[in-house]
């Protein structure tokens, strides 16, 4: 009897979110890497259903959303843009071919320059997620260029990873390791039941989605503490409160200094090593037509150093009622269009790059080592 | 603490075994109702416990005093005791001010000089003391806390419109939440046992945990001595049955309050906060969300106290009973808040003459009634003339002998249907009309709304389908309601469809809550 209550529990609840509340079951196939930061499950494939896109996802050997293998050493003449970021970078919701990585690439090739696009990006990663890949990982391929992403969700992510933190406004390492529930998901994932509901069941991504926003605003939470933001209660909130001074303020600076030592880091290491290194920015969609971006209230010294790409514009002069640049009914992200945009932007700045010139006019040869 | 709170649900799961430990011992039980009642209050400021243990030690004492029973020392020493602890715990607390001590001691000192001066007098005039000493104590608090920049300001103003030019000393005061809730409670107690309707006990543990009963203690309902103070003196049932059905009933006071009250409320929010910018459709909108929003926001925290103390084996009693359903607005009254209705009714209307003494008497009385229950909602003069709008329309019924023509025609005919129909339509109208004058911060923003309201523009679907959307599960639960009869749809019909029904409530409180916690609205009140 209660066997029989418990499934019809689920089939209806299943039944209930498929009619009222329809998701997008977009299964993450996210592991553990040896440096301490999650990574795309090496070989697999899977699919992405919403109501707008049927994508399917093939992540290399390397953990690289690929269609082949990369050599460590790169080919002759041809220039290696290495790009870092979040689920914009991935590709979420887009096929390969329209992933920002492919068709920057493509169109880099059009343009003469034999250029090869690595994607190391990984969804739900902040800056200083992307840097510890790029610093135990990424630099390994021998990249010309590299290619962080920027997005308004990396101020909070950079204070839940807790991989850096400041200290007296200096930036120090806090933990070595931001593996968040990566365990359960590895041990999860070796079932297929587990693996079939992930793909096919909305009541699953349903509680999976609540479940993570849940765990999210209690690690910022968490993190606020940890990073010396007055909570409020504390004598130092009260201070700050008399002061005039917003508690959430106070934690919106420590966020934004926090994300700026970050980038600062990253163009250090990167630079000195002889690359070139730059940020695109993804704006927010507001509307179909109005977007937001949140890299200007990165400071002064973060902008003038770091050559940024910066898409509002365009995004703005391109949008109309009757064309999406962003998904709606997903996740959010890119449509090809939108896409276009953004790589059309990153061309245009990219076209100053001194390692670029350096391929100009050079075939272009994959260094894939294996074909899939 | 909000019951809609993540800390409300951690703070129920540690006090509810505890509860269940100790709630065959009646004074076991009742010590750790205070604990849990003061640690819940205590969350939004620990300052306030104090008021709440004068008003606690106060009554205690004016309730045994004005029902003609001794009041020996013992229980002066307890009641002052009490008020003590609680000053020393909400001074150690870290938001403290040492200057509340000073008032503490000093209204004791004042306390116990009456108490003496009036030790030797003759019964009668003992009780009377008594009364006043209650009266005196809560209404001062509530005057004090609630209306003392009010009041000082409005006589400025007076005084400047005359040509007195003055300056009003304007204190900043915070307005302790659910004051008007508790200090009604405490005061109607006092009347009862002064009236001899109602027989205090010589405890203070368990009236301090009736008075601070957690589940009603902010937004009522404002219960009556005689009804729930006997359940503290004795043990409660607890089943399964109960406790489900306690359960299910916070829960749908839940799901009124976070699923359909905070999701309305943005447009509500959108129109009053800035009606000179509205369309006809957008200001009607927001006025009927508004309408919904505040039934679901205060009968949703009815709801949710019921089902907290029936889980807890106490019985509250209801405070809304399908007040949308009123075809006129007396009937409106007897179905809207009830707890506070029924205080008017008993401890105002009839005290100062009720239907008795003639039809123009009659009126003034109901007047009076209304415009003190309008001030009882906040210190501000749009609530008085919201008070003295229903007041009004209440008497023009009688005066044309209106709800007397309805009570009489009959549903099951089409004129009486058509008859009982437009009533309804008439009394919906004029309660959203009074609810603009409630929800607007000025008269000048309530004649823009009404001002908007006349116009033809924009009246779209789209201004109407999410507030369709919400309210439409609710206008199915209270015409089944309605129909069968009984308020608590989940606790009857087959096992199935009352395992289903639940099922889809925890499914959409899951689903379509509000994002972020939002206070009641009645806390301010």
């Amino acid at each position: 009897m209660r066997i029989a209550l418990l499934v019809y529990s689920v089939l209806f609840a299943e039944g209930f979110i498929r009619i009222f509340d329809a998701q997008a079951v977009m299964p993450r196939y996210i592991t553990g890497t040896a440096w301490g930061v999650r990574g795309n499950i090496p070989y697999s494939h899977y699919w992405h259903h919403t109501p707008e896109v049927d994508v399917e996802y093939r992540i290399n050997g390397q953990g690289l959303r690929a269609n082949r293998e990369y050599s460590l050493q790169k080919s002759p003449g041809t220039c290696r843009i290495a790009l870092f970021g979040d689920s914009f970078f991935f590709g979420l919701e887009a096929d390969y071919q329209n992933t920002f990585g492919s068709l920057l690439e493509q169109r880099l090739r059009g343009g003469g320059i034999a250029a090869e696009v690595l994607n190391f990006a990984v969804g739900g990663f902040g800056t200083a997620e992307m840097l510890q890949t790029y610093e135990k990982f990424g630099f390994k391929f021998n990249p010309d260029i590299v290619i962080f992403s920027w997005e308004s969700s990396d101020f909070n992510d950079n204070v839940r990873s807790a991989l850096y933190r400041l200290q007296n406004g200096r930036l120090e390492r806090a933990n070595a390791a931001y593996l968040p529930a990566v365990g359960v998901q590895d041990s999860l994932m070796h079932y297929a039941v587990y693996r079939f509901v992930a793909d096919h069941s909305q009541l699953y991504t349903f509680v999976r989605e609540r479940f993570n926003r849940i765990v999210k605003q209690q690690l910022v939470g968490a993190q606020k503490a940890a990073l010396g933001v007055p909570q409020a209660g504390d004598a130092d909130a009260d201070r700050a409160a008399s002061d005039d001074t917003d508690i959430d303020e106070v934690a919106h600076r420590n966020k934004i200094q926090l994300s700026a030592a970050i980038l600062l880091r990253a163009q250090d290491e990167i630079v000195s090593s002889g690359r070139e290194f730059y940020v695109v920015d993804i704006p927010s969609r507001l509307s179909r037509t109005e977007f937001a971006s949140t890299i200007g209230i990165l400071p002064e010294s973060v902008r003038s150093r770091i050559p940024v790409v910066l898409p509002l514009a365009a995004l703005t002069k391109a949008a109309r009622p009757d064309l999406k640049l962003y998904y709606e009914k997903g996740l959010g992200h890119f449509t090809p269009t939108g896409t276009e945009i953004l790589v059309e932007e990153t061309r245009g700045v990219l076209n100053s790059s001194a390692r670029l010139a350096a391929c100009r006019g050079q075939s272009a040869t994959s260094s894939a080592v294996s074909a899939r | 603490m909000l019951f809609n709170s993540a800390v409300f649900a951690l703070f129920f799961a540690a006090f509810f075994p505890l509860y269940m430990l100790c709630r065959r011992r009646v004074m076991a039980r009742n010590l750790l109702l205070i604990v849990a009642s003061y640690l819940f209050y205590g969350w939004w400021d620990p300052r306030f416990l104090i008021l709440v243990a004068i008003s606690t030690s106060v009554d205690y004492l004016a309730a045994l005093g004005a029902a003609g029973k001794p009041v020996p020392g013992k229980d002066l020493l307890k009641s002052a005791l009490f008020l003590v602890m609680v000053t020393i715990g909400s001074l150690a607390s870290a938001r403290r001010d040492w200057w509340l001590a000073a008032p503490v001691a000093g209204g004791m000192l004042v306390a116990a000089l009456v108490i003496v001066a009036v030790k030797r007098a003759p019964e009668r005039v003992r009780r009377k003391y008594w009364l006043l000493l209650s009266l005196t104590t809560n209404l001062g608090i509530l005057a004090f806390f609630k209306y003392f920049n009010f009041f000082v300001g409005s006589a400025t103003a007076l005084l400047n419109a005359l040509g007195l030019h003055a300056q009003a000393p304007s204190l900043s005061i915070l307005l302790p939440v659910g004051l008007s809730f508790y200090t009604f409670q405490a005061i109607s107690r006092t009347v009862d046992s002064y009236k001899l309707r109602y027989e205090p006990q010589y405890s203070i543990i368990n009236y301090a945990a009736f008075h601070a009963f957690f589940p009603q203690l902010v937004a009522g309902p404002i219960e009556r001595a005689g009804h729930l103070m006997p359940q503290f003196e004795t043990v409660r049932p607890f089943d399964r049955r109960l406790f489900t059905s306690g359960t299910l009933l916070f829960a749908w006071g839940l799901y009124q309050k976070i699923v359909i009250a905070d999701n309305v409320a943005p447009i509500a929010n959108a129109v009053f906060n800035s009606p000179a910018n509205q369309t006809a459709g957008a200001t009607l909108a927001g006025v009927l969300a508004f309408a919904l929003q505040i039934y679901c926001d205060f009968c949703g925290y009815s709801n949710m106290a019921r089902g907290l103390a029936r889980c807890l084996g106490f019985d509250v009693m209801i405070n809304f009973n399908q007040p949308y359903f009123a075809r006129t607005p007396s009937e409106f009254w007897q179905r809207w808040h009830i707890s506070l209705s029924r205080w008017l009714r008993d401890y105002l209307y009839i005290p100062l003459g009720g239907n008795r003494g003639g039809t123009l008497r009659m009126y003034r009385n109901l007047m009076i009634t209304m415009l003190l229950g309008g001030l009882w909602h906040g210190a501000s003069w749009t609530f008085v003339a919201w008070g003295a709008f229903h007041g009004s329309i209440q008497v023009i019924y009688r005066a044309l002998r209106i709800d007397s023509a309805i009570e009489a025609s009959r549903f099951l005919t089409l004129r009486g249907f058509a008859i009982q129909a437009a009533s309804w339509a008439v009394t919906m109208c004029l309660v959203c009309v009074g609810w603009i004058l409630f929800r607007s911060r000025t008269f000048g923003d309530a004649v823009t709304v009404l001002r908007n309201l006349f116009a033809t523009t924009g009246y779209t679907t789209a201004a109407f389908s999410t507030l369709a959307a919400l309210a439409a599960p609710l206008v199915v639960v209270e015409i089944y309601q309605r129909a069968s009869g009984r308020l608590e749809f989940m606790t009857t019909g087959p096992f199935l469809m009352r395992y289903t029904v639940a099922l889809s409530l925890l499914l959409t409180l899951i689903a379509f809550s509000a994002p972020g916690g939002q206070e009641f609205i009645y806390f301010d009140f």
